[in-house]
């Protein structure tokens, strides 16, 4: 164990000061270096493409299949569907029933950002998107319905390269 | 605060006048936030500055993840074993994780193998330079805080660059890490390997990590104060700290080199060359002093794995909706915090039927009404600090 100090008094204090005294010129001198934060709402940080930030939702990819509500651990997503009759394609044949998206709301008050939902969604209809200024005065007001959801959809990004 | 007991408890006699009867007194301390990150109580029994006995009350962050762990599915119990230890969310997965994949017998390919190993070192040293930031605030030097905050923030954003997450990762799959969901329309084909220049990056952080290392060591080693509130402070001998269930850093600085990356094998750690540090008397400028160390330590292993990561697949065949085999395992790692272990009961289902989390913080608060027996008020803090625990950790 080093025991450096015990010499002089005061001398562990002095190297100490020195670190503090040294890195304060250096962020004065060299702040594209040394200089650590940014000035945030006047500069912002790029957050990294994988970042959790909020979910986006792809409104044509749903097909109402409510395997993400299911699965979601807190229970945060509220989506409501109806079935429609579509007509057949050539006379005489089968009508088909599509299922329609009439409510998808997500309540990120209670959401815990762990991402089941988007990776249990079969048909790619939920999407991680990095955006995180969304915060409201009222703690009601964090239910995003479908159409602020698809929205976040512009932001979602590219997924980044990979290491070798 | 190097007088000893009992020629303080006669100054203090001595200073009151004889007829007048001391009394002493239950003092509360807390719930809210004496020195720690979560809420503890402490009924303290102190006549002025001294302390005679201190009983922690905790319970006050109780969630039930045990019970809840028997309604929730093993994806879904990864996401909620995040917040047990929050300072070090990804270090908890990993013992489950391979508990679950011991019972289902499953063979994890080696570079998901080596992805946690990196990751968890990673936890392990933001979860120290925590401690680094914290505790010399608590004795009262606040510019260690932003050394050492400035470099696990570094860390942080790396841990985010590979999971999506900086505190809550929750990356980790039973079979492997993280496949194939995430953010970006292209991403959902591809697999959540280690994004470009990573390994660089890596790097480039062990260094400024020992270089932030080197200049905690020059801000507290040395300075007068801290070794006078901490040397010789809150003493817990070997045998004191393994009746107690110490483990993790705080039993190694009493002077047991007792490391579970040495002897368990949950995680690849024999392949790396790194050494145990040990402290001599147990005291809280030891449990420091370990804990810088280990920071130093686990930089060496980060720097031997990103150099061997082997090429492969992520992800081992598991099916889609994953059921555990019959049976009952019990998996412990060596957490930043002490041993972390999940004994497993299951009965086949899509979850456990019981789990019994055995956390590190929890055993390590045990000690503290033997360890705050005889000490004057300010000594809680220091002791306190020192063992450095976290209450989500100790309450579940």
């Amino acid at each position: 164990m080093t025991d450096t100090s015990r010499q002089i008094p005061g001398a562990g204090m002095l190297k100490g000061l020195w670190v503090t005294l040294s890195t304060m010129f250096k962020t004065i001198f060299l702040p594209q270096k040394h200089l650590r934060t940014v000035n945030y709402p006047k500069v912002k940080e790029t957050p990294v493409p994988r970042a959790r930030g909020v979910i986006a939702l792809d409104q044509e990819a749903c097909t109402v299949c409510m395997l993400c509500a299911r699965q979601c651990p807190d229970w945060c997503i509220y989506i409501e569907g109806h079935k429609e009759e579509q007509p057949p394609d050539k006379p005489g044949g089968r009508i088909k029933v599509r299922a329609e998206l009439d409510r998808f709301d997500i309540d990120y008050a209670l959401c815990m950002y762990c991402g089941i939902c988007v990776e249990v969604c079969p048909f790619d209809a939920l999407f991680w998107s990095p955006e995180y200024e969304y915060s409201e005065q009222h703690m009601g007001d964090m239910l995003h319905d479908k159409e602020r959801l698809q929205d976040w959809l512009k932001t979602v990004p590219d997924a980044p390269a990979l290491e070798k | 605060m190097a007088i000893d007991q009992d020629t303080l408890r006669h100054m203090s006699e001595a200073s009151v006048s004889v007829e007048l009867e001391t009394q002493d007194m239950t003092l509360n301390i807390g719930p809210q936030h004496p020195s720690t990150h979560g809420v503890l109580r402490l009924v303290a029994t102190v006549d002025g500055e001294r302390v005679f006995g201190v009983r922690p009350v905790i319970g006050y962050m109780h969630r039930g993840y045990e019970k809840l762990s028997e309604v929730r599915t093993y994806p879904q119990i990864t996401a909620l074993i995040n917040r047990i230890d929050w300072v070090s969310g990804y270090a908890n997965e990993v013992p489950f994780i391979v508990a679950a994949e011991r019972l289902m017998e499953l063979e994890v390919p080696e570079r998901a193998q080596f992805i946690r190993l990196i990751l968890t070192e990673m936890a392990r040293i933001s979860s120290h330079m925590v401690f680094m930031a914290s505790y010399p605030l608590e004795l009262g030097a606040a510019t260690p805080l932003f050394f050492a905050l400035r470099e696990r923030e570094r860390l942080l954003d790396l841990l985010e660059g590979v999971t999506g997450g900086r505190f809550h990762p929750n990356f980790n799959r039973i079979g492997g890490v993280k496949p194939n969901a995430g953010a970006g329309p292209t991403q959902k084909k591809t697999p959540q390997d280690l994004p470009a220049g990573f390994f660089e990056e890596t790097r480039e952080a062990m260094e400024r990590i020992r270089h932030a290392a080197d200049q905690l060591e020059d801000l507290i080693a040395g300075n007068e104060i801290i070794r006078a509130r901490t040397k010789g402070i809150g003493v817990i001998p070997p045998e004191v700290a393994v009746a107690y269930g110490l483990s993790g850093p705080n039993l190694r600085a009493s002077g047991v080199g007792f490391d579970l990356r040495k002897t368990e094998n949950y995680l690849p750690y024999h392949l790396f060359d790194f050494d145990i540090p040990t402290g001599e008397n147990g005291d809280c400028y030891d449990r420091w002093w370990v804990r810088l160390q280990e920071i130093r330590q686990s930089c060496r292993i980060i720097e031997q794995a990103i150099d061997g990561v082997p090429e492969g697949p992520l992800q081992a065949k598991v099916p889609k909706v994953i059921k555990v085999p019959a049976g009952e395992v019990y998996v412990r790692a060596e957490n930043p915090k002490g041993e972390m272990g999940y004994y497993l009961v299951s009965d086949g289902g899509q979850g456990p039927y019981r789990l019994k989390i055995r956390s590190a913080s929890f055993s390590n608060i045990s000690v503290l009404p033997w360890a705050l027996e005889n000490v004057l008020v300010p000594d809680i803090i220091a002791i306190m600090g020192s063992l450095d625990f976290v209450l989500g950790d100790v309450d579940r």
